[in-house]
């Protein structure tokens, strides 16, 4: 059970690029090896998914999934309601010019199952859990307790990352819908309030053009959000150097990198199902 | 027991270990002493293998640490219990459970055993009281001593001591004396102990080596090293106010 990865790895040194070209040429086989080793750790904490119910992980599993999917509800609820409002009043506005507004119904459902649904609760759960974890890991690395567990021969990928992403994994299809849920009920609120467009109206709207297939492929983005959010996290954690500094280095990129891959992943996966 | 052949070792561009040959016998409680930076943790680290020669080799037994991966690092790493310099506990888990942890990980015995020579271990090192305490409460001597009650549950043939009494009182610091000089003379395990403060290696050390710029500069018994002609080493032992004309003895009773 011990780790199939070294993960303390040594402080590198590099000597100085000779041009601008060599720079860039460095930068970039960096991010490609990053890439490397951080797939790597997704396979070696998916191949460490059959330890998920022995005794050291199984509460362990249950707690990050509170952690990460629970304690962000209070945060997910405003910006999904918000989100839901502003979607409502903005194509509200413009369908009224028609004489449409009753269809905002159906406008919020699809835009928010489709994309804006887990493309959120992805950006929420990167900022707050993903930093979470990076900064966690990090501050393990400086204390030198990952390489305490590695000298222990407890591998540190199935006591650290396996749980987090088994949580994440499961949870942000949860969230997703959870997201989808509040922010159609915003859209409702703006329908009613703003807009003279009836609750029954409004959710009559909703279940006519959506799609089962919108729900489904939305949730598969999610799963695959919360895969991306924490092997970026636990990679970048896990590469902190530099004491303090490195810690917030590692947090501050775990949500850049996040955000990006994403964003990246979420156009990838609409074309692969939509085109 | 643990053998260095001409070890070499640059760190951010500077060389830290500078040809090292050593040799570690099994039994002994062997101190590596230095200033900062002369490269004593980096030569502990070398023999789990945390660190890698850029040449040269390192031995634990018959096994090239140095050279070792997967399952044999592993079994080589199973013989070591490491103290870290700020006992490296898992900050989320209780005392208890931080000491018991590897046997937990490693091995399939039923958790009430577990608990049962956790708290053997944590009496061991006087902190019976600390089982359910997390790490948070606890002060930098109980920490290092709960972490060196997990360095030993495993019954390992070397324990490792990073800076054992470093940041710690005089009072502390020599309880973590007694229980290193215990651990050798009680269970028969091989220590290696880095640290600075000469006192301790002085009082219990079987050999100490003095490091310095990467290089060994001196390596004898305690009485050895104190007679010491050598410069950096009599400036060393000056620094703490240790000469070789017994005054150090006077010292320490202070």
């Amino acid at each position: 059970m011990g780790s199939g990865t070294i993960l303390t790895r040594e402080p590198e040194c590099f000597a100085p690029p000779v041009n601008a070209w060599a720079r860039v040429g460095r930068q970039v086989l960096l991010a490609l090896r990053d890439t490397g080793r951080a797939l790597v750790l997704l396979a070696e904490a998916a191949a460490n998914i059959r330890y998920m119910f022995s005794r050291q992980n199984r509460s362990e599993v249950v707690h990050q999934m509170f952690v990460s999917g629970i304690k962000s509800l209070g945060v997910i609820t405003v910006v999904a309601l918000f989100t839901g409002m502003i979607l409502a009043l903005q194509t509200g506005l413009e369908l009224r010019r028609f004489g449409q507004e009753v269809n905002i119904g159906t406008a919020v459902t699809v835009v928010l199952l489709r994309e804006m649904g887990p493309f959120m609760t992805g950006l929420i759960i990167a900022a707050s859990v993903g930093s979470a974890i990076a900064a966690q890991m990090g501050t393990m690395v400086v204390a030198e307790e990952i390489a305490a567990l590695e000298i222990m021969s407890i591998n540190p990928v199935r006591l650290l990352v396996m749980p987090r992403l088994v949580a994440l994994a499961l949870m942000m299809p949860f969230l997703t819908v959870y997201t989808n849920a509040v922010g159609i009920l915003g859209g409702a609120i703006v329908g009613h309030t703003q807009l003279d467009v009836s609750f029954t109206a409004y959710f009559d709207n909703c279940t006519r053009f959506a799609e089962n297939k919108d729900l489904y492929v939305g949730l598969f983005k999610a799963f695959i959000f919360g895969l991306i959010i924490v092997t970026v996290a636990c990679h970048q954690g896990f590469a902190t150097t530099e004491g303090a500094v490195g810690v917030g280095r590692a947090t501050r990129r775990t949500v850049i990198i996040s955000f990006l891959t994403i964003l990246t992943m979420g156009y990838f996966i609409t074309r692969l199902f939509y085109t | 027991m643990i053998r260095f052949e001409k070890v070499h070792k640059r760190l951010g561009g500077r060389t830290v270990l500078d040809g090292v040959d050593l040799e570690i016998e099994q039994g002994e409680t062997f101190f590596i002493v230095g200033t900062s930076g002369a490269g004593k943790s980096v030569t502990l680290k070398h023999m789990v293998r945390l660190l890698t020669p850029d040449s040269g080799r390192v031995w634990v037994g018959d096994d090239c640490v140095s050279e070792a991966r997967g399952r044999l690092l592993e079994r080589i790493r199973l013989r070591f219990g490491v103290l870290f310099q700020g006992a490296a506990l898992l900050n989320w888990i209780g005392a208890g459970a931080n000491v018991g942890l590897p046997l937990l990980e490693r091995t399939n015995k039923p958790e009430q055993e577990i608990e049962k020579l956790a708290r053997e271990k944590l009496a061991l090192v006087g902190l019976e009281e600390a089982f359910s305490k997390m790490p948070t409460e606890l002060s930098g001597g109980m920490r290092k001593r709960v972490g060196l009650a997990r360095a030993i549950i495993t019954t390992p043939e070397i324990i490792l001591y990073d800076e054992p009494t470093s940041g710690l009182d005089p009072v502390t610091s020599r309880a973590i004396d007694q229980l290193i000089d215990s651990l050798r003379r009680e269970l028969g395990v091989t220590s290696v102990v880095v640290t600075h403060d000469l006192h301790s290696a002085l009082a219990i050390a079987s050999r100490i080596a003095m490091l310095d710029a990467g290089k060994i500069v001196a390596l004898g018994t305690p009485a050895e090293f104190i007679k010491s002609d050598n410069e950096k080493v009599q400036h060393f032992l000056e620094s703490q106010y240790i000469t070789k004309r017994g005054e150090w003895e006077k010292a320490v009773s202070l």
